[in-house]
Order: structure tokens, then C-alpha cells, then sequence
């Protein structure tokens, strides 16, 4: 299973030169009013659909840069956002 | 003789209406329509399966049993899963061929025997057998291991628990399919879940590409796919990652391991299958993913992690690898939930790679929750409300998130 990142330093490398860092859930919630409920959510929770979804890596044997990109999680491969856009 | 094997069980044609549905003919799905049938008497259950049954990880496990878990919730649970082994083998009247070989665990440093040290205790107090070995007690043991200082991670001693061993897993499918299809059970193959339907609050209808099924309870025990599942269908987000678990046998051996020995350090473990062959694996690739590939990475890993303590297996040809999907929380315990969203809805995913030395328990009980609509109360440390009442459970070996954002 070939797995390629692209890192936006580096250009395509190894996906095992990666870490992954979680689906993207927006911003970090305010600490203002937070509820435990919206905290879970925030620290715990994600959607789990297999398909393609925005994600956070971190270039962790590489420049060390945090990144977000589209991955298919049922085929394991990198979507290009281009072509995501042209598909929609 | 030959060529006059009878069908285990009939496929049923499917009908409208069902007391219970039940998503996913994996072990836990089975179980549970086994359980309602034979204690509670809810015959009229109908298991929806996308594959067929067996396919997803009931049949990709390596086979591993054992009850010396770490926390005081789950010991119980899975003391009585092993229990259950030989009294379901004459139930079910099927060879689930259970070998209570034995499992040994290894310390390769004075800090992880320390932890064991804490695991052995939580199990004796529960009445688990489990104890603690010096390096050459666990070589007595497995005479092939390599207590010398020349691995990098040489063995400080281990954690032996005898009442484990391996259990066929493909028997167990077929034991229970068998044993719940006879008491009435439907299984449908094939069939997969699109929707699942809320009226007033409650669990309604679920929706399959064969027709819509009415019904007042639903079981989501879909496992990998069990939070996509519930994401699509009600909008309900889990705390669940999906990451692809890797396994390999090697070529077949005379008799070599009789138990089942595994390594924290070396992300590894190893049994002999009653074939001879050497099935090992234990590796995940931290990141979500549901493809069941395997990785040329991986395959070189398990060889040095393997051939570290087992030298004697050095120069062995791996003969098959295969992966699944182990859906992992951040505390290493499995939700087991009900009535949320929707009342007569109920949760039984999030096993990691526990699924299947849990699965007929979790089937029992998870049974007797969907019969009485009360969860029984070994079930309730497991509730999904634990995560934001921050009482996450300690099973994870270390104080890591064995979730891909970890």
C-alpha cells in the first residue's frame, strides 16, 4: 500500500514520515460559556464516515509543519482539492 | 459421507416488521440475536448483514482470548467471555476448538513490570489467574524465547495469565449463526442498512437496500462502520477512530509455542496455530483508514519484532498477511449505549481490538439490555456519557491516546 503525503514544504513524501492530527473540527471553541457537552465534542468526537475528509497532519520526521489535507479514507489516497471542486 | 454436508441455516425470505433488527452479522451482532432468542424468547429477529457474515473482523482476528484486562469495569466482563467458551462449545454443539493454551505477556523493563505487577492484582481480585514470572520462569515456559541481553529490549520477566489461549473464530460465526437461525432468528446476508427511521423519539423503521424493515429496536453493532454508520443515519458523533490492524502467518511448524506469547515493546504477538503456523501482528498504522491492505513496512517490522525474542523463527517465510478494521477509542473500552438519540436504539461498537474475546458476554448482555430496555448493570461504566464526564477508563497500557490523534 503506497501511501503518499503532500506536505506543503516538502512536496510528496512517505506517508509514515507523517503524523496524522485529527479530522478538521474548526476552531478551537472559546473557553467562555463552554460547555462540557461542546468540550467533549471538541476533544473527543468526530464524524468517522469513511470517505474523503478534511484532515490535520503534521510533517513529524520532515520541516515538522502542520497541515491540512483531503484524504479518501476508504481508498487511503490524498484527493486533490482541484479536483474535489471540479467534481462538485 | 462426502459431499452430503447439510446447510447450517436457511436464508429466510425477509419480512416488513421484526422485534429487533440488528446491524452487522459480526460476532457481537450474532451473539446478541442469539441471546435474545435463547434468554429473553425475541425470536422474531432479523440480523442485517452487508457481506456476509464473518467478513469483517470476526474473521480477520487472530483468535486470542484472555480476561487479564486492566480496569475493575472491564475484568468481570471478560472473565465471563472466557468462561463462556466451554459451555457455548456444548451449547452451541460446535468444535469452537478453544485451547486454553495460555497467555504470556513480556516486560522488557523494570517500569512495565511494575505495571504488570498492578494488572496482576487487578485480576486476582477478580479471581483471574494471572501471575507474575521472572525471565526464567517465562523461559521455562517458552523455551524458544531469548532471555539473553542481546535483544535490544532484553526480557525482564512477564505476566502469565493460563486460563487464555485461542479460540477458532470462524466456529464461533457459524456456532452462533446456527444456533440463533435455529431458534429463529433471520440472518440476511447481502443486505446492506441506508437508513434507520425515528418516530416520537423513537426508533422506528431501518432502511436496507432490499426494503424498509419496521421495527422498535435497533442494534448498531456494525463495528468499523459502526460510527460512520451512526453519523450518517442520526447525526450522532462518536469518539472513535477507525485504523487498519495488520496480521501474517508463517509457514507451518512442528510444534514449537504452546502459548500464546506477546510484547508491549515490540508492538507483537505470537501463537502457534493448531496448523503450525506461526500467526503474528499487533501493528496499526495511526491514521483513520478503511482499507484492509497491508503494508511491505509492516511485514519487515513484524519480522525483526518477532525474530528479536523468538530467534529461532529467523529465516521462516510468511505465507499469508491479511488486515481489518479496529474501531479505537481514546480509554481502550468499548460504548455500549441505549436510547440515544432515539429510544429502542442501542450502541455496541468502539471494541478496538477486544471485539472478539468479548463478543458472545457483550452479546448476552447486550441481549438483556435490548429485551428489558434497562441496562444491566456490568454494562453501565460503559456508557458514552463517560467521555464528557471526563471518566475515561484507564485500559490503555500507558498514558497515551490510542486514537490516530495521538
Amino acid at each position: 500500500m503506497a501511501f503518499t503525503i503532500t506536505c506543503p514544504v516538502c512536496g510528496p513524501r512517505d506517508g509514515y514520515e507523517f503524523r496524522f492530527g485529527g479530522e478538521d473540527k474548526g476552531p478551537r471553541p472559546e473557553a467562555a460559556d463552554l460547555t462540557p457537552a461542546a468540550w467533549c465534542d471538541y476533544v473527543h468526537m468526530a464524524d468517522s464516515r469513511p470517505g474523503v475528509q478534511k484532515e490535520w497532519w503534521v510533517h513529524r520526521q520532515g520541516c515538522g509543519a502542520w497541515f491540512t489535507i483531503h484524504r479518501d479514507t476508504v481508498a487511503n489516497q490524498e484527493v486533490s482539492l482541484n479536483l474535489l471542486e471540479a467534481a462538485e | 459421507m462426502l459431499g452430503r454436508f447439510k446447510r447450517l441455516w436457511d436464508a429466510k425470505p425477509m419480512k416488513t416488521h421484526y422485534d429487533a433488527v440488528i446491524i452487522g452479522g459480526g460476532l457481537h451482532g450474532l451473539a446478541t440475536a442469539y441471546f435474545l432468542a435463547r434468554n429473553h424468547g425475541l425470536t422474531d429477529v432479523a440480523v442485517i448483514e452487508k457481506r456476509y457474515i464473518g467478513f469483517g473482523a470476526a474473521g480477520r482476528n487472530t483468535a486470542i482470548v484472555r480476561a487479564n484486562q486492566r480496569t475493575q469495569e472491564n475484568l468481570p466482563l471478560y472473565k465471563e467471555a472466557l468462561d463462556l467458551w466451554p459451555v457455548l462449545t456444548r451449547e452451541l454443539d460446535f468444535n469452537l476448538m478453544f485451547y486454553n493454551c495460555g497467555n504470556l505477556n513480556l516486560a522488557h523493563s523494570e517500569a512495565a513490570l511494575k505495571a504488570m505487577r498492578l494488572q496482576v492484582a487487578s485480576a486476582q481480585f477478580q479471581g483471574i489467574d494471572s501471575r507474575l514470572l521472572d525471565a526464567k520462569e517465562c523461559r521455562e515456559l517458552v523455551p524458544a524465547l531469548d532471555i539473553s541481553d542481546r535483544p535490544r529490549y532484553p526480557i525482564f520477566g512477564g505476566m502469565f495469565h493460563p486460563p487464555g489461549g485461542i479460540v477458532r473464530h470462524d466456529a464461533v460465526v457459524w456456532g452462533l449463526a446456527r444456533g440463533a437461525a435455529k431458534r429463529g432468528v433471520h440472518i440476511h446476508q447481502g443486505t446492506s442498512a441506508t437508513g434507520i427511521g425515528v418516530e416520537g423519539g423513537k426508533a422506528a423503521w431501518v432502511d436496507t437496500d432490499r426494503g424498509r424493515i419496521r421495527t422498535p429496536r435497533v442494534l448498531n453493532a456494525a463495528g468499523a462502520y459502526s460510527a460512520g454508520l451512526a453519523n450518517r443515519f442520526l447525526g450522532q458523533r462518536l469518539p472513535i477512530s477507525v485504523l487498519t490492524i495488520q496480521a501474517m502467518v508463517t509457514q507451518p511448524l512442528k510444534p514449537l509455542l504452546h502459548h500464546v506469547v506477546s510484547s508491549g515493546a515490540y508492538h507483537c504477538y505470537a501463537n502457534q496455530t493448531l496448523k503450525g503456523e506461526i500467526a503474528t501482528g499487533a501493528h496499526m498504522d495511526p491514521w483513520p483508514n478503511y482499507t484492509t491492505q497491508t503494508t511491505a513496512h509492516y511485514i519487515k517490522h513484524q519480522a525483526e519484532a518477532v525474530t528479536e525474542f523468538l530467534p529461532c523463527l529467523k529465516g521462516l517465510k510468511f505465507m499469508r498477511t491479511w488486515g481489518g478494521l479496529a474501531d479505537m477509542t481514546p480509554d481502550m473500552a468499548p460504548i455500549m449505549d441505549g436510547h440515544s438519540p432515539a429510544e429502542g436504539y442501542y450502541l455496541d461498537c468502539g471494541w478496538g481490538y477486544f471485539g472478539f474475546k468479548s463478543s458472545t458476554v457483550t452479546g448476552k448482555y447486550m441481549a438483556q439490555y435490548m429485551a428489558t430496555g434497562e441496562c444491566p448493570e456490568i454494562l453501565k461504566p460503559f456508557a458514552l456519557k463517560r467521555f464528557e464526564e471526563h471518566r475515561l477508563m484507564g485500559e490503555t497500557a500507558a498514558l497515551v491516546d490510542y486514537t490516530a490523534n495521538n
